[in-house]
């Protein structure tokens, strides 16, 4: 398990896919919000956190994940979240937080319910 | 024994080879004799027999010592010179040393001065043996460790001033974790109350929290809590979540409502680009004629865990609950639970917003209530006291504070 975090920016059709590998928590955070701070978000646009690979997330990354969520709703962009591994699943289902955030198995079927606004 | 200093430890003026030269400089150096640089060497030059006693003596250490040559050489010998602690050194440990390997050095010892005071110093000493092997005398060069002394010295006054410093943070982060934590709970009549708190580290003030106090009209209010991150930005938030939910009861102890004012308040302190929030149980608690009502309501925590008088261990799951001040619109679910005598109603802290996504959760809430189940039927002190020495035997596992509080209705207390 890597004591760091990876967080890796590519674009998608009508918006930006973040990659975080590796651990979310009180270290990484901080790096983690500058690189969603220094996204260019538009209207109607959409922020996909891939987590994959992320092996360990504690309250500090549940801030990051609420940050994304704030940064896309001021820019009227939408988050997704791909790929939440069981633990974090669970931690947000306990915290209500799965009401907020669309959660998708793969980036594929993410993709297969993509309707981008006109 | 008087005898007078032999020539060994001088060289010879005109023996020193002299380089042609214009340099008036070198010129100068080589004309410095043996003989000078032995008495006003920077260091101190001693010769003594193999006895001790002290053959030869340079002025720079004569100088330091403050004493004559005539009252040293052939009438003292080098433990003379010694602190007592130096003497029982120099027999136990440098004499053997030189006897055995004909040199030691990086020695530090204190010098005897004329005047009583004392002279740390660095000591080398080597052997000189004649033709035939045997020893003639010891050679001694002695540096002046005034600065180097000083220089430890300041260096463990620095380490002893920071020791005082970490000690006054850890007290002081302490006292401010007491002060975020009720110092006595509140005795609730005919009910039996515990609670525990373990903070993670002692010089971090941690997350946890927890209350007991009255409400009117004879009801009690309760919460048990964590907030997001440590150290004192959460400590800061772990305050302001205690006192606004104190407030919040007092003016209208709906739990939902009194989950609603919290948010509001944490989410007007919090918003930005730093999201802090908490999670947290809160409930009010009715004495009634057959035990007690508890109406709670959570904000994204655990759930709290109820032992039944018959033995049998059971969450009461509120489903809907969102976590406290990271949404400006968050959702709070509450729901009614009724106690009987025998009843044990247990609300706690594990980590529970640190989760391992991936490898082997340290233990979950599945295994949580297979070990309560084992515990029951009990009383807050019993369940308090059987989680806490689950605790101990997770030991070093334990890596975020944890904090219990449970209440029960002791068997055979029914009400009037």
């Amino acid at each position: 398990m890597t004591d760091h975090l990876t967080v890796t920016t590519r674009p998608i059709t009508g918006g930006t896919v973040l990659e975080f590998a590796g651990r979310l928590d009180a270290v990484t955070s901080p790096g983690a919000l500058r690189t969603i701070g220094g996204l260019a978000l538009h209207r109607g646009q959409r922020l996909v956190l891939d987590l994959t690979r992320l092996d360990f997330c504690d309250s500090s990354g549940i801030s990051v994940l609420i940050t994304a969520r704030s940064t896309a709703l001021a820019a009227e962009a939408a988050l997704a979240l791909v790929a939440v591994p069981r633990g974090l699943r669970g931690m947000l289902a306990r915290t209500g937080l799965d009401a907020v955030f669309p959660i998708y198995p793969t980036l594929a079927r993410l993709e297969e319910s993509w309707v981008p606004r006109p | 024994m008087r005898r007078e200093a032999g020539d060994d430890l001088t060289g010879r003026d005109d023996e020193v080879p002299r380089p042609g030269t214009s340099d008036p400089a070198f010129s100068a150096l080589l004309e410095d004799s043996a003989e000078d640089l032995y008495e006003h060497a920077p260091c101190g030059y001693l010769s003594t027999l193999m006895d001790g006693t002290i053959a030869k003596i340079n002025t720079t250490l004569l100088g330091w010592l403050g004493h004559h040559r005539d009252d040293l050489v052939g009438r003292r010998r080098f433990v003379d010179l010694l602190t007592v602690g130096g003497r029982i050194y120099h027999e136990t440990h440098i004499a053997p040393m030189l006897g055995m390997h004909g040199a030691i050095g990086g020695l530090a010892l204190e010098l005897r001065r004329a005047d009583g005071s004392r002279l740390p110093v660095m000591v080398t000493s080597v052997v000189k043996t004649g033709p035939d092997g045997t020893a003639q005398l010891v050679r001694t060069t002695i540096f002046d460790a005034r600065d180097r002394r000083a220089y430890e010295r300041e260096l463990l006054r620095a380490r002893q001033e920071a020791d005082r410093d970490r000690e006054r943070v850890q007290k002081l982060a302490t006292t401010l974790q007491r002060t975020l934590l009720p110092p006595r709970l509140s005795t609730v009549p005919g009910m039996d109350v515990a609670a525990y708190y373990h903070p993670a580290s002692a010089d971090e003030v941690g997350g946890d929290f927890y209350d007991l106090f009255p409400l009117a009209g004879g009801t009690w209010g309760f919460f048990l809590g964590d907030v997001s991150g440590k150290g004192a930005p959460a400590a800061a938030i772990t305050s302001l979540t205690r006192y606004t939910l104190r407030a919040a009861a007092a003016s209208d102890p709906d739990p939902i409502t009194v989950l609603r004012v919290l948010n509001t308040v944490l989410h007007h302190e919090y918003n930005g680009t730093d999201p802090r929030f908490c999670t947290v149980l809160y409930g009010v608690l009715t004495p009634t004629a057959d035990g007690c009502a508890i109406e709670m309501a959570t904000g994204g925590h655990p759930p709290a865990a109820l032992l039944r008088a018959d033995g049998g261990a059971e969450f009461v799951d509120i489903p809907g609950g969102q976590l406290v001040g990271a949404l400006p619109d968050a959702h709070f679910a509450g729901t009614r639970v009724r106690m009987s005598p025998g009843d044990t109603i247990m609300l706690y802290t594990d980590g529970l917003t640190e989760a391992r996504t991936r490898g082997r959760v340290r233990h979950n809430e599945e295994e949580l209530l297979e070990f309560l189940a084992t515990v029951g039927p009990t009383t807050a002190t019993g369940a308090v006291a059987a989680v806490t020495g689950l605790l101990r035997r997770f030991g070093e596992g334990v890596d975020d504070d944890t904090a219990l509080l449970a209440l029960s209705l002791p068997v055979g207390t029914a009400r009037p």
